[in-house]
């Protein structure tokens, strides 16, 4: 990722919640107490961005007491994972993080969830199945109306729409490719009639 | 940031390109041979065949000097079994790459002769391993039943600029060409789903896939590819840390191998 990648900035300002396992003073403004230490046991929605600083900085303590531990964030909970694993089409990921797959990435490096990327990994493939398919049917009607819009029953409008207002930053990237494929064929096979 | 020019070549680029292949003529007026970069281009004179590039071919055509024999796998009865091969008999993977010349000898079904050994008087100097522009693919001696790398350029070009020489059944080819370029879409989508299957490596095989659909489909299979390789990263690096730690002298199944698979 760049350092310039804006999507790689807005995926770290994604809140995970966290819970600090010791009483810590001057932090009480995170949780809306300030001026008072923050309390053991707190539970606080940090950006990934300082959750990961403070989870990697504390591996390392001699009595292997943690000062914060984390969760994963509602977006990749069990409820999300298990509808994931009944249908990936079905589940609007953008309803749960618009970088979820950005989101999902930096928590699998922290955690070691083995099922998560399993699961993670066949979402993402149907899915982009799919949007190549719905890449295919708007380039054939969206941009002139042009006669070739075979099995368009499947396309535009309906559960179309809905699938394609699902898709989170990772995925809308790749129906633009796809969709520009498909859009740049279609004007050349016009341009060779034209010549 | 880089300049946002997309990956590998554009669809005119790829058109450009297909105007080097040579297809058969047969001309109507006689043409002394023409000094070009590429060579010089062979002497028409009007009762006999020769291969030329085909956008003089196509020049030739507009002008009336020369008529286009249309390559053999354009043929309507070829493109159909095609389409059967694609749909019926091999209906996940992509059809065969046309062979290369040597292979391809109709006069002894199932010899296989080294490529370039017993070719073409002009390169029969052993090892010449001919690639697509420089294989005479789309001239009438290309074998039937089989796409080239430029298949769907070059028949639209034949069909548009060339339709009168293609036997007057232009609609019924233009309807299997589409037939072609759909199925094949839609193998290229369903590809992009076995990467995610465990197990196999997550490997694709595109051969057989032509040079137009190769641009078609870059952005999008590599983007598959990519995310999938990032969604792996984590795993990955906890198998291998897992696995250095279990037994350092391995060997056999290198890391670096399936890393390599990854990113295509």
């Amino acid at each position: 990722m760049s350092y310039y990648d804006i999507d790689s900035i807005l995926t770290d300002a994604e809140k995970i919640p966290c819970t600090f396992q010791l009483d810590i003073p001057d932090l009480g403004y995170l949780d809306n107490t300030p001026n008072q230490p923050l309390k053991a046991g707190t539970k606080v929605n940090l950006p990934l961005w300082l959750a990961e600083m403070l989870v990697i900085a504390n591996t390392g303590g001699p009595d292997n007491k943690t000062f914060v531990t984390f969760d994963l964030p509602r977006a990749l909970g069990n409820d999300v994972v298990q509808a994931l694993k009944a249908d990936p089409r079905a589940v609007p990921l953008r309803d749960q993080s618009a970088h979820f797959y950005g989101l999902a990435t930096h928590m699998m490096d922290l955690s070691e969830e083995q099922e998560l990327g399993s699961v993670l990994r066949k979402t993402f493939v149907t899915r982009a199945a799919e949007i190549s398919l719905h890449a295919r049917k708007v380039g054939g009607g969206g941009s002139k109306g042009k006669g070739k819009d075979e099995g368009s029953n499947l396309g535009i409008g309906g559960a179309g729409e809905d699938f394609l207002r699902g898709l989170d930053e990772w995925e809308r990237k790749l129906f633009r490719k796809a969709h520009d494929g498909a859009k740049s064929g279609k004007e050349w096979m016009e341009s060779i009639k034209k010549n | 940031m880089a300049l946002p020019l997309p990956l590998g070549l554009t669809h005119s680029e790829v058109a450009f390109l297909a105007e080097m292949e040579l297809v058969t003529v047969v001309p109507r007026q006689r043409l002394e041979s023409i000094d070009l970069l590429s060579g010089k281009t062979p002497p028409l004179r009007p009762p006999h065949r020769t291969d030329l590039p085909l956008w003089l071919a196509l020049l030739l055509k507009k002008q009336r000097r020369a008529n286009i024999v249309p390559p053999p796998w354009l043929h309507p009865a070829s493109l159909a079994e095609i389409v059967h091969r694609e749909t019926k008999v091999h209906p996940s993977s992509f059809s065969e790459p046309m062979p290369t010349s040597s292979r391809a000898r109709q006069s002894q079904p199932g010899y296989a002769g080294r490529i370039g050994g017993n070719n073409n008087s002009d390169n029969g100097n052993g090892e010449v391993i001919l690639s697509p522009p420089f294989q005479s693919n789309c001239t009438s001696s290309a074998p039937a039943g089989y796409l080239p790398y430029h298949w769907l350029e070059v028949a639209e070009a034949l069909i548009t600029h060339a339709g009168d020489d293609l036997g007057g059944n232009t609609s019924e080819i233009r309807g299997l060409l589409r037939d072609l370029v759909e199925v094949r879409a839609a193998k290229m989508r369903d590809s992009a789903e076995t990467l995610g299957a465990e197990g196999t490596g997550g490997v694709v095989s595109l051969r057989g896939v032509g040079a137009m659909e190769l641009a078609e489909n870059r952005g999008f299979v590599l983007g598959v590819v990519d995310g999938v390789r990032k969604i792996g990263g984590a795993v990955e690096t906890a198998r291998r840390e897992r696995e250095e730690e279990m037994d350092l002298g391995g060997g056999g199944y290198g890391d670096g191998d399936s890393d390599d698979d990854m990113g295509i």
